[in-house]
């Protein structure tokens, strides 16, 4: 399958007939499934012990969208401890911002999966999270690209590194205390 | 429809610490700031190491006027409107590049960063070139007034604005803690820009003076042991000050002189000498002999300061960060938050690396503290609204006594410009938006009283 450049060298990309595919695509469900049920204990498991998860601020610059992300500033730069820390604030009595809770659906789409030659699995897919807090608010979108790196450990798939892209420069939602 | 005399009514009542719930929501209040606290105050529109290099650029506004703030080819920054001077097109749609030219997509009228209009297709043929159009009366136009601090630039859509050191005042001295901690100054991130549902005053006013909140909003930080400051007991040891167009709040910092102090927080040796050497005899005797380190703070209107010490690691020391954020006003009920993070240039790497992994897990978009914040300040925005709501009058008197007295007196021996509190109080709160009555009511009203 020819990418026309979009497919870095050294990446296979997987269809419907290889099974990693498809276990690929079910981390991705079950992971929206664990988030949206506020699951946060369930999400910790699925990632690897030295996870990196990150989403750039992403600004609006002439001619091209390929310094539209920054590389000084993120939304989230996180790591094991810190997306441990979140999840325990977020069980603590004091979490304001979730209490009363969101009701989120992460849409998850368009997923195409790879294999790396060191036989890790990238999966890049679109995110539509839908969030709405309150009986009559205005309901938060967040669109992104995320792109996953997965490794295959004990016959679980564990997220080493996630990547979120986010559509918009200005957020329009009130914080990001929720997982993308 | 109001009469004449509705705001003269709610300032009056702000000044004696009751504040109409509805200030926080309604359109003609709005509209009424826009033209006398912005269309008057000194705004913050930049940092300059935000735009380092020649051509560099950032676009900013002050409320609904867009500006271009660039550094030309000689290295000057200026500020310029991003308005065409031909038929009013936005010439630069980007936030940030580095251009030496600025070319409107309409007609192509090109201007240099310097603003000057440099190219006019047609000049000849459209125009009768030069004898009937001469370029140099059409450059891209500035604010009235534009002025820097420690490397903040700010404009002023009033020319009759006082000079930017006259406006900031005796908040100079407190501003350098957060922007001077040596000869080179900042560098600043970001931002992180987001829009909350949420009026511009409710932010200014919190961190300027709310410590009374601290414990209880943002328990669940304790809780997971990421500060140690939180205490009711503790927060209510700092100071809070206010000098002419600002002020904020502190921490009591335990026995020690200067260095000791300083490390306490999770300063390295080689910064606390950079401050030592950079800051003057009354402000480092603000840190060794009153024993006080500044923590958030507001300048009026809308521009914030950050300062704060979390741990970030599992059992790890405290790591201080700086942040800078403006609550720029979109609406009655809408406000876009720019946070930027702001680090010493001198500062070793290391610190710097952690110093911003401190300023993410507690502010800006995601940071654990400003979650519940916003939370608060967009219910808050959502209810005042109410036909009948808006004239709840909210308290804003903590600190005074039933006759309107001070409850405690001022700190005695206080090594800074301004008045400063011991202990829980809406002192600040009811400064700034005094500050915002002067404004809203206009100079002969102040006058007059």
């Amino acid at each position: 399958m020819t990418d026309r450049g979009l497919t870095p060298e050294g990446w296979v990309r997987l269809d419907g007939r290889d099974p990693d595919y498809h276990a690929v695509v079910e981390f991705l469900h079950r992971e929206a499934e664990l988030l949206d049920a506020r699951d946060w204990r369930g999400w910790l498991e699925l990632l690897a012990g030295d996870v990196v998860y990150e989403m750039p601020v992403r600004v609006t610059r002439a001619r091209s969208l390929e310094d539209s992300a920054l590389v000084d500033m993120d939304h989230f730069r996180e790591d094991r401890f810190t997306l441990e820390k979140r999840v325990e604030r977020l069980e603590t009595e004091y979490a304001w911002t979730e209490d009363p809770p969101s009701r989120t659906r992460h849409f998850v789409t368009n997923v195409r999966v790879f294999r790396l030659p060191d036989g890790d699995l990238v999966a890049k897919s679109y995110l539509l999270l839908f969030r709405s807090r309150g009986d009559t608010r205005e309901p938060e979108w967040v669109s992104a690209e995320r792109t996953d790196r997965l490794r295959r450990t004990d016959a679980a798939l564990r997220l080493r590194h996630r990547r979120i892209v986010v559509d918009e420069a200005v957020l329009r939602t009130q914080n990001l205390a929720i997982f993308l | 429809m109001r009469d004449g005399g509705w705001l003269e009514r709610v300032v009056s009542e702000v000044r004696r610490g009751w504040i109409p719930a509805g200030v926080y929501s309604d359109p003609e209040v709005f509209a009424a700031e826009v033209e006398r606290v912005f269309g008057r105050a000194w705004v913050f529109l930049a940092h300059e190491s935000e735009i380092p290099d020649p051509g560099d650029y950032v676009v900013r506004r002050v409320v609904h006027d867009s500006f271009i703030v660039v550094r030309d080819e000689h290295g000057e920054v200026r500020v310029l409107a991003n308005v065409c001077r031909h038929r009013g097109m936005q010439v630069c749609r980007a936030e940030r590049g580095n251009s030496s030219h600025f070319r409107c997509p309409y007609h192509g009228w090109t201007y240099r960063n310097t603003g000057d209009l440099v190219g006019v297709p047609f000049h000849e043929d459209a125009y009768g070139g030069d004898p009937h159009f001469d370029k140099s009366a059409f450059g891209l136009l500035s604010p009235p007034r534009v002025a820097s601090y420690n490397g903040l630039v700010f404009a002023s859509l009033d020319p009759s604005a006082p000079p930017l050191e006259d406006y900031l005042g005796g908040f100079r001295y407190y501003l350098d803690f957060y922007t001077r901690q040596s000869p080179a100054g900042l560098e600043v991130h970001g931002p992180q820009r987001w829009r909350v549902r949420a009026n511009w005053k409710i932010g200014a006013e919190n961190f300027c003076g709310d410590t009374y909140h601290t414990p209880h909003t943002h328990q669940s930080i304790a809780e997971i042991g990421l500060f140690g400051e939180h205490k009711a007991s503790k927060r209510k040891e700092g100071a809070l000050y206010f000098a002419d167009r600002g002020g904020g709040t502190t921490y009591k910092l335990p026995p020690g002189g200067f260095r000791d102090r300083l490390r306490y927080v999770g300063y390295p040796d080689e910064m606390i000498d950079r401050m030592e050497r950079t800051w003057s005899p009354a402000q480092k005797a603000l840190v060794a002999d009153a024993g006080f380190l500044v923590s958030a703070a507001t300048l009026f209107p809308n521009l914030s300061f950050v300062h704060n010490w979390p741990r970030v690691r599992e059992g790890g020391p405290p790591v201080p960060f700086i942040s800078i954020r403006l609550w720029q006003p979109v609406g009655p009920t809408e406000t876009e938050v720019y946070s930027w993070f702001a680090v010493d240039r001198l500062a070793p790497e290391e610190f710097k690396r952690e110093s911003y992994r401190s300023y993410l897990l507690s502010f800006g978009t995601s940071g654990m503290f400003e979650q519940d914040d916003v939370e608060n300040w967009t219910s808050i925005t959502s209810v005042a609204g109410g036909r009948w709501a808006r004239q709840i009058r909210l308290h804003n008197r903590m600190g005074l006594a039933h006759d309107g007295g001070l409850l405690r007196p001022p700190l005695a021996g206080w090594p800074g410009p301004g008045q400063a509190f011991q202990g829980f109080g809406e002192f600040n709160q009811r400064a700034l938006l005094d500050l915002w009555c002067d404004a809203m009511v206009g100079a002969e009203e102040v006058a007059r009283r």
